[in-house]
């Protein structure tokens, strides 16, 4: 093999490896989010994943509307999605004590109602999906070709994690949610809506999951299997990187992207999706609440 | 042996037993209710092994529906290459498929509720995963059709319709039987102890370990007898049989029915395993309709039917006294205790 090959072998797994890794990093973040918080191990994070390119494919080919246009109606529509839900079935389980195993068993019951609808309406009308470009052209890093629309996935995806980290930092909410987190008790004796935390959270970790679906779909083309394996993908993320940890979820995200992007350039990316679930595995045995935790 | 010879002459199960064949016998005139049937006997036997997990001990297995998997393919694989008979592949199979599962759940089984739902998650889909990759072993997605029935041993023959029809309902009721022997005995008392307080039942002296394992390696026992039969009566097995929904199925069959109970498998296989029959060309509808269960079953009807049913007859104490002893629930288990 020479050199340029090699080379462009390696620049093209880094450039596809950001940009599935801040991809994942997002969704897992929303993920970790919700889990750290709720203790709502969402396993129906897939489909959601998967219904907000959905819904922006749809806005963009039937209403024919702009396509950012379309990815901002899709992260608005999140909202009320999350509503309806926290108001229906989340929310009876708050004060619940083994509430993960009620959640993630009824999340699992969601995906397969979201998988089923999919199936007989979006899986009739069309094999693939493909979003229309946000910007077009190609940028050339040296003699590599990039599109500009992955770049601005890449860029938009980066903004949107460092939002939610300064946002988790710095604004009131963000600093209640962290205390949460750490310790309920001590967080609503110091005052902390705990409940209005919970729904934050849950709004808040919908929307990075629809971020993530609609930048996906921005930069690739998909199927409706790829809700299983960013399902598969996000609580790999979320158990490896330590559950609650926006900063496990981010570095073990970046790891699997380029992972991912590794593997799918040598042999099938299945196997890729099985370096993950081995890896959550480990984890699982040897350090339940993972890398990141404190 | 006593225990589980006294158990199969208790009234409750003799009149269960004649019931079961009644329908069998009632429907074998019909070869498509007949073979409904014999697919909700075979349920019945997986919920009540996957009954042993999730309601007596609290460990919701996802990766049951792939433990029978391994246990058909085994089954199929020792009959259609080696030429065994099935009675002698299904038991090696059953076997080494719960032995696989003890093997896989061990590292696991220290885990918790949610932690451990998860982990047997991710095993169910590596053993997804597997059934797919090992073509040669499992011809891939195609599947592999054609599986002979059991034979009839020395008799030169093999079971076809109704005597098959009849074979699967004596094979879910002994699963019933062998359930009412676990869960009354003391090793039953043990499971229950651990599902109720893992923390008190290791301080009193319960191995919590080895009794898990214990009953991780029975239940999967039924899995696997399950597993083969279904294969054999299907004559077709495919990865999609013994994938994720399926271990959600059955585990929603033991939910719905009411876990903890013997009554809950049976009701929850009974009203759930027709189901896709009847949707027929809509069968992806069935997805859309077990979740839906699923969501409704926790978040309205924890105890399921029959915890129900129970509540319907709080105000009547002698009723409630029958159903409680005609569905051997042990204990009610946290959930039931809610409603």
């Amino acid at each position: 093999m020479t050199t340029s090959a090699i080379l462009l072998i390696a620049i093209s797994v880094i450039t596809t490896g950001l940009v599935l890794g801040v991809i994942f990093s997002l969704v897992a973040a929303g993920v970790t989010i919700v889990y750290g918080s709720i203790w709502l191990p969402n396993a129906a994070n897939g489909q959601f994943f998967l219904t907000a390119a959905l819904i922006c494919w749809s806005f963009a080919t039937w209403l024919a509307v702009p396509i950012w246009v379309a990815a901002l109606l899709t992260l608005a529509v999140s909202l009320p999605i999350s509503y309806l839900l926290e108001a229906t079935l989340i929310r009876r389980f708050y004060d619940v004590p083994d509430r993960n195993i009620a959640y993630f068993v009824v999340t699992l019951g969601v995906t397969q109602i979201l998988s089923g609808i999919f199936s007989v309406t979006y899986g009739r009308w069309s094999d693939q999906f493909n979003l229309p470009p946000m910007i077009g052209g190609v940028t050339f890093i040296g003699p590599f070709p990039m599109t500009n629309n992955r770049i601005f996935v890449l860029a938009a995806a980066t903004v949107l994690l460092a939002l939610l980290f300064a946002m988790l930092r710095f604004h009131p909410y963000g600093r209640a949610l962290r205390a949460v987190f750490q310790n309920r008790e001590a967080a609503a004796l110091r005052g902390v809506n705990v409940r209005a935390i919970y729904r934050l959270s849950f709004a808040l970790g919908m929307l990075s999951i629809f971020a993530g679906g609609i930048l996906y779909g921005m930069a690739y083309s998909f199927d409706l299997t790829v809700a299983w394996t960013m399902a598969v993908t996000a609580f790999a993320i979320m158990i490896v990187g330590g559950p609650g940890s926006v900063l496990g979820a981010v570095v073990v995200g970046m790891v699997f992207g380029f992972t991912q992007a590794g593997v799918s350039i040598f042999t099938n990316p299945t196997l890729a999706t099985f370096s993950y679930l081995a890896a959550m595995l480990v984890i699982l045995l040897i350090k339940p609440s993972g890398l990141f935790s404190r | 042996m006593k225990g589980f010879l006294g158990t199969a002459v208790r009234p409750q199960l003799l009149v269960l037993l004649v019931a079961g064949v009644a329908l069998a016998l009632l429907v074998s005139a019909n070869r498509f209710f007949a073979f409904v049937v014999g697919i909700t006997m075979i349920s019945i036997m997986w919920a009540a092994g996957m009954n042993l997990l999730t309601g007596y001990t609290g460990l919701v297995s996802l990766a049951y529906a792939g433990i029978a998997g391994i246990s058909a393919y085994g089954t199929v694989g020792l009959v259609m290459r080696f030429g065994w008979s099935f009675w002698l592949a299904m038991p090696v199979a059953a076997t080494g498929a719960a032995v696989v599962g003890v093997l896989l759940g061990l590292p696991s089984l220290r885990l918790k509720g949610f932690y451990f739902a998860l982990s047997s998650l991710v095993i169910q889909t590596v053993l997804s995963l597997g059934f797919v990759y090992f073509v040669n072993l499992t011809n891939g997605d195609t599947g592999i059709s054609q599986i002979p029935p059991p034979d009839i041993p020395l008799a030169g023959a093999s079971f076809h319709g109704a005597a098959f029809d009849l074979l699967l309902t004596c094979a879910a009721w002994l699963s019933l039987v062998a359930a009412w022997a676990v869960t009354h005995s003391p090793f039953g008392r043990r499971l229950v102890a651990i599902r109720e307080d893992e923390v008190l039942a290791e301080a009193i002296g319960i191995d919590v370990m080895r009794n898990k394992m214990l009953v991780f390696f029975v239940g999967s026992l039924f899995a696997g007898v399950g597993g083969a039969l279904y294969a054999t009566y299907v004559g077709f097995a495919s990865p999609r049989s013994f994938d994720l929904l399926s271990s959600l199925s059955i585990w929603l069959m033991v939910a719905f029915g009411g876990r903890g109970t013997l009554m809950g498998p049976i009701i929850g296989a009974l009203v759930l395993a027709p189901i896709p029959f009847m949707l027929q060309q809509y069968d992806t509808l069935k997805d859309v309709i077990y979740g839906a269960l699923i969501i409704a079953v926790i978040v309205l009807m924890p105890g399921g039917v029959y915890g129900a049913l129970l509540t319907c007859f709080r105000k009547a104490p002698a009723i409630r006294r029958r159903l409680l002893k005609h569905g051997g629930i042990v204990a009610n288990d946290g959930s039931l205790r809610r409603s």
